[in-house]
Parts: structure tokens; sequence; C-alpha cells
């Protein structure tokens, strides 16, 4: 059972019986009366003009009720900044996963043959695949005519790029010029998917005109108003409920198939259910990490100032912007990472591709830019003659010091995750000549955004937890009950959850951004504080003394000093009128000097950052390349903590997913833009028998301007310096980089087996 | 689509099924796992054999080892006699798939399967294993060597059904391996595997049998390897030598598994750690199973 302890105490996660037995039920596992199944017709090329659709035969199989495409439907196109997609394809077809239409039958069966009966004329179009050669001149396009499509007016929007962002400080020209030594580097990560244990299912059902739709979503709220959009109907009959979910790592972010399976229950006036397999999991939108290729240049002083950096990014987004957009900022600002670097010039592309599109997987775009910078990082420190961690004591950022945008920081840890992870790892034995110790720093914004909570006290002393809240496993949900009974003086125990459900509770940005805890918990703990003033009212009128002599403990309003004066939590619930709310204030995000910089998208200022050092201690085997990490040190600084195994969790996972991305997980493309890949078979994710020993420790600080209790996020900083911590370490073994991820044994052996360096 | 599934109580409850048609299964970790991925659909008719006793049990007698068609792989590495003589079945069943594929995977499906990259093959080759064949015409043997046709192909009429492995007990002195290239530690399929099996004879080696996996369309043994070691002392320079041969006589495919360049280099290094593995535990030296894991970064390197 999931128990961990919270403030000392300890507690058992709502939701963790139900997982670990079994009984849990999770969106394939619902079933409606009368409900049929649905199959998706798949793009026939990776980019091709539709001609003609066909559906005669499809409609006329046996058990067929629904056959929609996109002419059936609103011509809305959507998709975050910029608007670029339409539920079904609407005349062009521009990766493998697109969908084209969409069928609902009796069986799955024959909701699978009518897909395939479905007859789709093309004209293909050439592929475009190489996302650099896409800002070619002569390159062929993926969005001919995209002037006409809505757009946040910071995307570019040119050719095939779809933003261009630069991070800029200072003269980074005349730096360059005058630093003691210059260091290149060029680094090129393949894409890697998210992989969620659970592939996506959506059940919908309508009502006369209100439509609930069950879906394997982290953002239900987004779901929502994408179904509204897209059907064009009112939010307010659009209800979203998220059952159990099984994992997402960012890929379930975002409206995806929630509009097409609800279009289809409406044209078959049944609930219809859709539910993927692996492979339709791994070719769908936004299931991947772009594929990112990074040049690197810094100028540093002997004493290891770095005085200039010049990197470029290109990024490869696939056939679709979606929620992405910001993307390519996100890139450059990890491009320049939690250094001290007097001046900067990055610049960074998002490019479209006829490839299935990414998405915000885990930290996006920052494990794979972590893991190219920190490898440069220790490329000048050799060129320096320091020891790469030498050199990152002298150059990362703390109280006070300038960000790459002139941000100035508040009291942070990053210094200290260095020498604790260092000290855990125990960075200074001798190790045999084929293992060594390598050391990655990274970082990564909270996301201050609004949230709202209800509490309500039931008349029997219970309560009931509203929260928008989104759990994808990480139990950040799960440790509310027990912040609200420290706020109440009651046991965790007396409350229940309402949650994931867009009928019952605010909005909130979903399980994604590491937000939980930060945004919907400080909602959380302001509606406890309602509830707590509203007891204290109560119990000072019933009690005949003041707000200010009374304290919450064991269930009870009491007189401090005087345990005996005391009136029950339930007596006064009992009433049935205690019913708090709360939004808490949203913290803000700092500002900085960002004149000089394009592409302004969100990213240019890191709130309430939260830092990385990792340390990975690796044995190569040199003959086969064969990597093996022994252990990985991880010293964060995520402000607070508030629930130590939660924490602790996100860690362990996130490190474990981070030596896929290092080692194994790489989504390989065929000259097409296919996956030849797209199962779990060739796709390598790593196993429990793979995990290292893995020592965590939190430097927990005083943190201004955070989240509740002085936290900050804690879900996406694990994975972040993971793969660069290995590159670090299984380039001191080969005394080569390897410059290419993921890090495969192929790869690996390769750059063993290279002459020179 | 499967319209019909029955269960065989006997194996002429079975072979009647075969006759008409359907397909065996029995646990199900190529049929199910290749129908998922969509390799190939599942078949229209099934027959269950998992229940059929007499097909289940290792016997061990003085001549050697008779395999039930429905051994698990975990039974094999469980058994004492095959951990001891027959090393490299034991290495090969250690390393099958995950802890559940080995729960439920048997030797029978495994060999019948004919993947190239099937790990039980190399070392039953090896071994001389013969495949015992029951139809309503009677019961044939079938040396492993003549069973597998191509990638997913026997010798087997689909009306016939592989009820036993037998594998004949080795000469004393002889020492065996099986070592496969693992990008992880779980759920690995093959993409270079080398068997070994070579028998001491005072200092020198007096026979010697490699067999690769995943290195050509079947399984199949490297005479000229094998050429290399026989009457040679075991010394490095010999083994290396073998290494070579091993590599020269493998015809590697290019795909996304690895480069065809990487898997030839492989097949050299592979091969090499397989016959020190197996050279070692002839001269009587403990080399923990599976020697996939304990021979990680070379043969006497620490285990990782």
């Amino acid at each position: 059972m999931a128990v961990g302890t919270s403030g000392g105490k300890t507690f058992i996660r709502p939701d963790g019986r139900e997982k670990v037995t079994g009984a849990g039920r999770y969106t394939a596992d619902l079933a409606s009366t009368g409900m049929a199944h649905a199959a998706f017709r798949y793009a026939d090329h990776p980019h091709a003009r539709i001609l003609r659709i066909d559906t005669t035969k499809a409609r006329a199989l046996p058990g067929v009720v629904a056959v929609v495409t996109q002419g059936d439907l609103p011509d809305v196109r959507f998709g975050g900044l910029v608007q670029d997609r339409t539920l079904f394809a609407k005349d062009v077809v521009r990766f493998e996963g697109e969908i084209v239409a969409g069928v609902a039958a009796l069986t799955e069966t024959a909701a699978a043959e009518a897909a395939r009966l479905i007859e789709v004329e093309y004209e293909p179009l050439p592929v475009l695949t190489d996302f650099v050669a896409a800002m070619d001149a002569d390159a062929p396009l993926v969005h001919s005519d995209w002037s006409s499509y809505e757009r946040d007016e910071q995307m570019v929007a040119d050719g095939n790029t779809i933003s261009y962002s630069t991070i800029v400080k200072g003269d980074a020209n005349a730096a360059m010029a005058r630093a003691d030594v210059v260091v290149k580097s060029r680094y090129e990560s393949d894409a890697s998917q998210g992989v969620p244990i659970e592939p996506r299912a959506v059940l919908a059902e309508w009502r006369g005109d209100e439509v609930t739709i069950w879906s394997s979503t982290q953002v239900p709220y987004a779901a929502r108003s994408g179904v509204a959009q897209t059907l064009q109907i009112p939010e307010a009959n659009v209800r979203v409920v998220v059952p159990l979910l099984g994992g997402g790592f960012g890929a379930k972010c975002d409206l995806h198939f929630e509009a097409q399976v609800a279009a289809l229950a409406r044209a078959a006036r049944r609930p219809v259910r859709l539910v993927f397999s692996r492979q339709e999991e791994f070719r769908a939108i936004a299931q991947r990490r772009e594929g990112i290729v990074m040049e690197f240049e810094t100028g540093a002083m002997r004493d290891g100032r770095l005085v200039a950096r010049r990197a470029r990014l290109v990024l490869d987004k696939g056939a679709y912007c979606g929620e992405g957009g910001f993307l390519g900022q996100m890139a450059a600002m990890h491009a320049c990472g939690p250094y001290v670097i007097e001046a900067i010039s990055v610049e960074s592309f998002l490019n479209y591709s006829n490839r299935q599109p990414s998405g915000s997987v885990r930290a996006p775009t920052a494990p794979q830019v972590c893991w190219g910078l920190e490898q440069h990082m220790d490329e000048v420190a050799r060129e320096l003659g320091l020891d790469p961690v030498e050199l990152r004591r002298r150059t990362l950022i703390e109280r006070g010091a300038e960000g790459p945008t002139r941000q100035v920081f508040d009291e942070i840890g990053v210094k200290q995750t260095l020498e604790r992870a260092v000290e855990m790892i125990r960075y200074d034995r001798d190790l045999p000549e084929d293992e060594a110790i390598g050391v990655a720093v990274g970082w990564w914004p909270s996301g201050p955004a609004p949230s709202g909570a209800y509490i309500h006290l039931n008349g029997d002393g219970s309560g009931t937890i509203v929260t928008g809240a989104q759990e994808n496993g990480s139990g950040a949900v799960m440790a509310m009950p027990t912040f609200v009974g420290e706020e109440l003086g009651m046991e965790p125990e007396s409350f229940t959850l309402l949650y994931q459900d867009t009928a019952a509770a605010n909005w909130d940005m979903g399980s994604c951004g590491s937000q939980t805890t930060f945004n919907s918990g400080r909602a959380i703990l302001a509606a406890a504080a309602d509830v707590r003033g509203q007891l204290l009212d109560a119990a000072a009128a019933e009690l005949e003394v003041d707000r200010e002599d009374l304290e919450l403990a064991e269930g009870q309003v009491r007189v401090k000093g005087s345990p005996d004066r005391s009136v029950s939590i339930a007596d006064i619930a009992g009433a049935g009128t205690i019913h708090g709310k709360g939004s808490g204030d949203v913290p803000e995000v700092p500002a900085g000097d960002t004149g000089g910089c394009v592409g302004r998208l969100g990213s240019e200022t890191f709130a309430a950052p939260q830092l990385i050092t990792q340390a990975a201690h690796v044995k190569v085997d040199r003959e086969t390349g064969v990597v093996r990490v022994l252990k990985v040190a991880a010293a964060h600084d995520s402000g607070v903590i508030l629930n130590r195994m939660g924490a602790d969790g996100q860690v362990t996972g996130g490190v474990v997913m981070g030596l896929g991305l290092a080692l194994s997980e790489g989504t390989v493309f065929d000259d097409d833009g296919r996956q030849r890949n797209p199962h779990l078979l060739d796709y390598k994710l790593v196993t429990c028998s793979d995990a290292p020993e893995i020592e965590i420790d939190w430097v927990q600080i005083p943190t201004e301007n955070a989240g509740p209790r002085g936290s900050k996020g804690v879900g996406e900083p694990p994975q972040v310096p993971t793969a660069a911590a290995i590159a670090n370490a299984v380039a001191k073994v080969l005394g080569r980089r390897v410059r290419q991820l993921p890090m495969t044994p192929e790869r690996v052996w390769a750059a063993s087996a290279e002459v020179g360096s | 689509m499967t319209r019909t599934f029955t269960t065989a109580a006997t194996v002429e409850d079975a072979i009647e099924a075969l006759g008409s048609g359907a397909r065996p299964i029995a646990g199900g970790t190529d049929l199910v796992v290749g129908a998922r991925q969509g390799k190939a659909s599942l078949p229209e008719a099934i027959v269950a054999i998992d229940r059929i006793a007499s097909l289940g049990g290792i016997v061990e007698g003085e001549d050697g080892l008779r395999l039930g068609a429905l051994v698990t792989h975990e039974e094999i590495v469980a058994n004492d006699v095959v951990r001891a003589r027959f090393t490299a079945l034991a290495d090969a069943s250690a390393i099958v798939g995950s802890h559940a594929t080995r729960a439920h995977g048997t030797i029978g499906g495994n060999v019948m399967n004919a993947s190239p990259a099937m790990d039980t093959g190399g070392p039953l080759l090896c071994f001389d294993a013969s495949a015992r064949i029951r139809s309503t015409w009677g019961e044939r043997e079938v040396p492993l060597d003549q069973l597998w046709t191509g990638p997913g192909t026997t010798a087997v009429d689909p009306r016939e059904l592989l009820v036993g492995i037998d594998v004949p007990a080795p000469i004393p002195a002889t020492g065996s391996s099986y070592v496969r290239l693992e990008y992880r530690r779980q759920m690995e399929i093959a993409v270079v595997g080398v068997t070994a099996v070579v028998r001491l004879d005072g200092g020198s080696i007096a026979d010697a049998r490699v067999a690769i996996t995943a290195l050509a369309p079947t399984i199949r043994r490297v005479p000229d390897a094998e050429a290399v070691l026989i009457g040679s002392d075991g010394a490095a320079d010999g083994i290396a030598a073998a290494a070579r041969a091993t590599a020269a006589g493998s015809s590697p495919i290019d795909d996304v598994r690895g480069s065809a360049a990487y898997r030839a280099a492989m097949a050299e290094v592979i091969a090499g750690r397989a016959i020190s593995a197996a050279l070692a535990r002839a001269r009587g030296e403990h080399v923990e199973i599976p020697a996939s894991s304990s021979t990680y970064a070379g043969l006497g390197g620490a285990r990782a």
C-alpha cells in the first residue's frame, strides 16, 4: 500500500488500495448500455492531398452505426498558439497518424473493418522529414497556406518555421571575441515517446444536447474547452470525467480524441468508446518529445567565468503545433542553463515536418537540451583544465545573480544541490577504468496559474474536497486530504475527494507543468483556511471567547490552554452550512529584461525555479557499447517538501525514465516520416531490473514567491539532467563524446571505436 | 479473428483438432504478442494444449533429457541437471523475455515458432537435440538441424504436434554457454546470440560446437569456428580466431535493432565471450547462470 509521511504523519493514499488490488476502473474498463466501438481511419500517406473520401462501403457494413469525417463537422481549426488542426483531416494529411475519418460500430471487429472499407483517394505531396532542411528555400511546405490560420502574434509563421525565439543578453559576439577559450559543440537528439502504461481511451455519451466524456486525459478542462470549440457547443454542455489515469507523462495533455468520439456518439445516437492499441498510441499526435539539433558555443575566461554563450537550436515539432508552440523558447532557456553568463545570444527554431507532432512530454525540451549543454559544459571544463564540478561551482547562479534575461534570483539552492549530489555519489573515489561518474545540473520553472477548490463539511463532521486537480499517479492530489486535515485539526481519513470531473470543480490547468501542488495545493489550502475561519467564528460564538484564543485539534475547536472548553467540529458542521472555497494568490512571474528577445512565449523568466543536480555512476562495456547505470544521486531544490514520499517517488520515476531517454528510447523514422519502431518490442523502455540505486536528497530552503508553504514543483525536474549526467560519465570512460541521443549501445560502441576524439 | 477455441485433454484430441485446421496454443507468448503487434492475426481455430498432462515434465535419464513440449523456461532454469550438464540451455531459458514469459512460455513453443532469434534453439542444436513429432500417422524424430527451414517455418506438417524434445547426454568434461547481447536486463530479444559447447580432453579441445542466433535466417552452427577450436588448447588466440570465424560465418541484417556492421562486430565479441565461458565451465570453473549477465564487459569482469 502506498504509505508515506507528511508532516511526520503516516498517510495512505486514497486511490492506493483500488490500484494495487486491481479493483480500480480506468477509462477502457468502462462500458455503457448500447455502447458502440470507435475506430479511426488513419492517413495512408504521410503527406497528401485528399481528393475524395467515399464512406459508402463502410456505412453499408452490418453493425456500423456512424461514420464521421470533417465534412460532417463545424469548420473549425484549433490548436493553441497556432490554430492549425482540425478534428479529422481537412483536404490534406500531414503525418502517418492523422485521422481521416472515424467509425462507430457494434463490435470492435466491425469498426476496424469499416475503417478499412473507407475509400480515400490521395494526391501524394512531397514529404518533409528533415526538420533542419525544412528551412531551406526550396523545402516543401507542411502547411502551404497558413497565413489564414489564427495564431499568437509572437509566432513567426515563416515557411516551415512555427516560432523563432531568441534569448539575448548583452553583446555575445564582442564577449566571445575577448574570451580566453572558445568551445564549440554540436549535439543531436532523436525523438522519444511518453509511453504511459495506459493507452488512450475515451467514452462519450449524450443526453439531449449535453455530453459526458470519460477520458484518459491529463487536462480535463482543456479537453472540455476543446470539445466546446470544435463542436461549437457551450462548455456548460460538456462534462469531462477522468476515471483513474494510468500515467501520462505529458503525452495526455491537450485536446486530442475527446471531440472525435463525442462527434461519433452524436451521429450514432449511442454511447461510443475508443480504446487505443499500443501501436496507435505510439503514432498518435503529441505523444513524443521533439528531436533537436543543438549547436553551442561558449567563451570562458581562464578562471572559469562564462563570458559568452551562443547557441542555435532547431526543433522538430512535427506536423502540428498544438499546445507546444512555446517549446522553442523553452529550449532556448535550457541552452543557457542555471549559470551566470555575461552575454548571451541563443536562437531557437521550432519547425514543422511530416512527422508525428511532438507534445509536452515531461519537462519538454529540457532533458535533450540539458544533455547537450551539460556535455558542452564538460568540454569547456576540459579546455580550461578545470574539473567539471569545479567549473559549475564557479558559475552556477545564486541569490542575487542575473539570469539569461536579467531575472534576478531570490534565494535558490542550486549550488547546494551540486555539493550534495557530489557528496552522495562520492565523486572523488577511485573507480575501475570502465566506470566513471558524471555530473549534470538543470532547471525547470514552476508554473503559476489559477486554480480553485471547495471544501464541504458534512453533517456528521466528515468532509468532501472538491478540486479541479488531476491525479496522474504521482500522488499530488492524493496528499490533499492530509494538507486539509493539518489545517483543520482533523484526520485525513475524514475527507473524501471529488476530483477529475469538470462539472464539479473549478477550472484547473491539469496535470502538467509540475503545477498540481503548486497551484491546486494553494487553492485547497485557501479553501481550508476559509473553512477554518468559519469554524472559528462559529466556535467563538458558541464558547463566547475570542477567535484568537481558539485552536483546531483532534476534531475540536478548543480554547488554547483549556482543552476542556471545546466544541466538536462535527457539531458545528451539523447544520450543514460549512462550505469553504479558495483560490489563493497566484505567485507573480518574475520580471526580466526581455527587450532584446523575440518570440516571447512565456518562458523568458522562470518563476520559482526548481534546480537539480544529478550524478550518475556508470559502467561501460566498451566492446559492446552497453552502458549500465549503477547509481544515481539526485539532489533537488524544490523548495519546502510537503510530502516526502510523493516527492521521492517523482525522483525515482524521473531518474528511471531519464535512463531510458539516455540509453535506449528513441523513435526511428523512415524516409517517409513513418515510425519504424512503434511498439514495445523495439522501442526499448528500461525495466525494473535496469533501475540503479537512487539516492535522493532535498535542499529545502525558504523560497520567496513560491507555492504553498514555500514549495515549488517536483514532477518534471527529475527527468531534466539524468541523461546528461549519464552522458558525462560515459564520456569520461570512453574519452570521447556520444553526440546523438539516445546513446544506444551501437552509438556508444561507434564512439568508442572512433579514431581520435 | 479466432472463431473456435477448444481445449484438448489428450494428445489424440489435439492432433485431431490440428487435422481439422486448428493451430495449437500453449503459453501463448508468441501467438498473442504477435497478434497484438499485428505480425500475424490470431488463427481462426485454436486448440489449447496446455492442459495435456503427458506433454509436461522433464525426465532425466542416463542417456539424456526428455523435455515435454509444455516444459516452461522457468522449469528448465530450475532443473539441477540442466544447470549442471546442459548449462547453455539454462543460460538461454533464464533470459527468454521477462519473468512472465518464462513462467508461461514453453520450450515447445519456442522451438516451433522457429524464430531465428529464439534463445533456446542454439543450445538445443549444439546438444544434438531432436524433436518428437506426433500425428495420426505415427511418431517421428526430427533432428533440430533439419527442423527449421527458414524464419518462422519448420519441416513439420501443420497436422503434426511437437510432443517433446530429446537431448542426448553430453560426454563428461563438456562445458557450454549461451551468451546474448543485451541492451537491457529483461524483456530482450536476441540481436546477437552465440552458443558454445566444448569438450576437453586433457589440455585440448576434443570437440566443439558453435551456433549463432539472430545472425542468419535460421539458427545454425558455424563449422569454421568449430574447426578452429577443435584440437586447440583453448588459449586466447584460439578463442579470438574462432570468434572471428563465427562473425565471418554469420549473415547479419540491417534493421532498427542494429546495423549489419554492428551485428557483425558483436558476433565476434559475443562469440568470444560464449566460448570463454564454455571453456571455463568445461574446466570446472564457475560462471554464473545466465552467462549473458556474468560475462557483461567480458568474462571475469565484475558483474554490473
